[in-house]
């Protein structure tokens, strides 16, 4: 078996473990401890759960599009395993941040979808994991499979700079950038818990991708083992 | 797998026990009664009742040594205000007495939940009840923000799980399986 993948198997727990407890310290204080807000009341909870899902979603695309850059120069299968892990949770991460910033949107802007920059941007980001995925389905071979996923990875690539600044080229609804070099627009009370949870929500998709690339790993080993895919699987 | 099992069953009961908190916590803390209610079971102690604001009826008077007017009253640097409205539930009308932190939410025709006591017959002898309110809370909406978290973190959960398992019996098989061996020529 890979040294790589022992030494994942070996470590990932201290990253669930970590990202566990930040997270529940997380909840605590964002549900419990911090003060409703001036103007949104209570419903500024989501925003705990919903900044660090949609922080989340981001670097695991940012981890998708370096890995693909990397298998293009390396060629090692394992680091496509990453990749193809990345794109998996990346759906999973944008599809929750869309879905927890739509209910945060119906009592705060009478709500639950408007085109603005922000939103198309992150929904243009999912159809591009979606397609990613689907394009590894359609392909058998898996060599040509994962060159053309990565291409397409860093193609997509574009959209990203285009989430993360939508709020600043364009007039939009969503909130401007909160953490910038122009200054922090949270209260201390309410920035703690919103860290604490963006801190577990990155630890925990560390955990998440190193169990799911694993995953990947371990399906073609067995497919391996059983005589197919021999060439492609370092045994 | 008995100790995988084992380590997830630990999982769900302390989110079993964080959920049982955040429900008595929101009984305690949270829930509000409608003008109707309270006039059905007049409650003493202090409770928080929902409702809207109604056009016309809200009198405001900042107290004495109140620096800036209501209206003006940044969130920073409350002052403390008299107000006089009638809070409107679906039947019923409330005659609310509020004594506190100037906001800017306290306007007309706005959904608001006040904080305070009951008065069946009013101080000094009035014959209307009314509710002495001492703080103003926004309308909690506690159904969005529990949609959230549960939209969010059981498919999030169910997702690691299925995950972890799969990994685990993978584990298992590829222990069991033995490594393929080309047939030798003949």
């Amino acid at each position: 078996m890979s040294r790589f993948i022992l030494w994942l198997r070996k470590y990932q727990g201290w990253f669930g473990l970590a990202g566990g407890l930040c997270m529940t310290v997380g909840l605590y204080l964002g549900l419990v401890i911090s003060p409703p807000d001036y103007y949104q009341g209570e419903v500024v909870r989501i925003m705990y759960l919903h900044v660090p899902l949609a922080q989340t979603s981001l670097l695991a695309y940012a981890t998708l599009f370096i890995s693909s850059i990397w298998y293009l120069w390396k060629r090692d299968p394992i680091i496509d395993n990453a990749a193809h892990a990345a794109a998996g949770l990346g759906v999973f991460f944008t599809a929750a941040a869309l879905v927890t910033g739509s209910i945060w949107a119906k009592p705060t802007w009478n709500t639950w979808w408007t085109w603005d920059p922000r939103l198309v941007s992150f929904t243009v980001l999912l159809l591009i994991l979606i397609g990613y995925l689907m394009l590894r389905m359609f392909i058998d071979e898996p060599e040509r499979q994962a060159r053309f996923a990565a291409i397409l990875a860093i193609v997509g690539g574009v959209d990203l700079p285009i989430v993360k600044f939508s709020v600043e080229w364009w007039r939009t609804l969503h909130q401007p950038l909160s953490i910038s070099p122009r200054g922090v627009s949270y209260s201390s009370d309410m920035l703690t818990p919103l860290l604490i949870m963006a801190l577990g929500m990155s630890l925990l998709f560390a955990y998440m991708l190193m169990v799911r690339t694993q995953l990947l790993y371990l399906r073609q080993l067995l497919e391996a083992k059983k005589g197919r895919l021999l060439s492609r699987v370092q045994l | 797998m008995t100790g995988f099992y084992l380590r997830w069953a630990g999982i769900a009961g302390v989110a079993l026990v964080v959920a049982w908190l955040a429900a008595q916590h929101y009984d305690r803390e949270v829930q509000t009664i409608t003008p109707e209610q309270l006039l059905q079971t007049r409650p003493e102690g202090t409770v928080r009742v929902i409702g809207l604001v109604q056009a016309g009826s809200l009198t405001l008077v900042p107290q004495e040594g109140s620096a800036t007017p209501p209206n003006t009253t940044s969130p920073s640097t409350p002052s403390m205000i008299l107000a006089e409205f009638e809070l409107a539930g679906p039947e019923a009308h409330l005659l609310v007495h509020y004594d506190g932190p100037a906001d800017d939410n306290l306007r007309e025709l706005k959904t608001l939940v006040v904080i305070g006591h009951f008065t069946p017959a009013g101080p000094g002898g009035l014959d209307r009840q009314r509710f002495e309110a001492h703080d103003l809370d926004l309308l909690p909406n506690y159904g969005f923000i529990t949609a959230a978290y549960l939209l969010a973190l059981v498919p999030l959960a169910l997702f690691l799980f299925g995950m972890e398992r799969r990994v685990a019996l993978l584990y298992t098989v590829i222990k069991e399986t033995t490594a393929y061996q080309p047939e030798a020529e003949r």
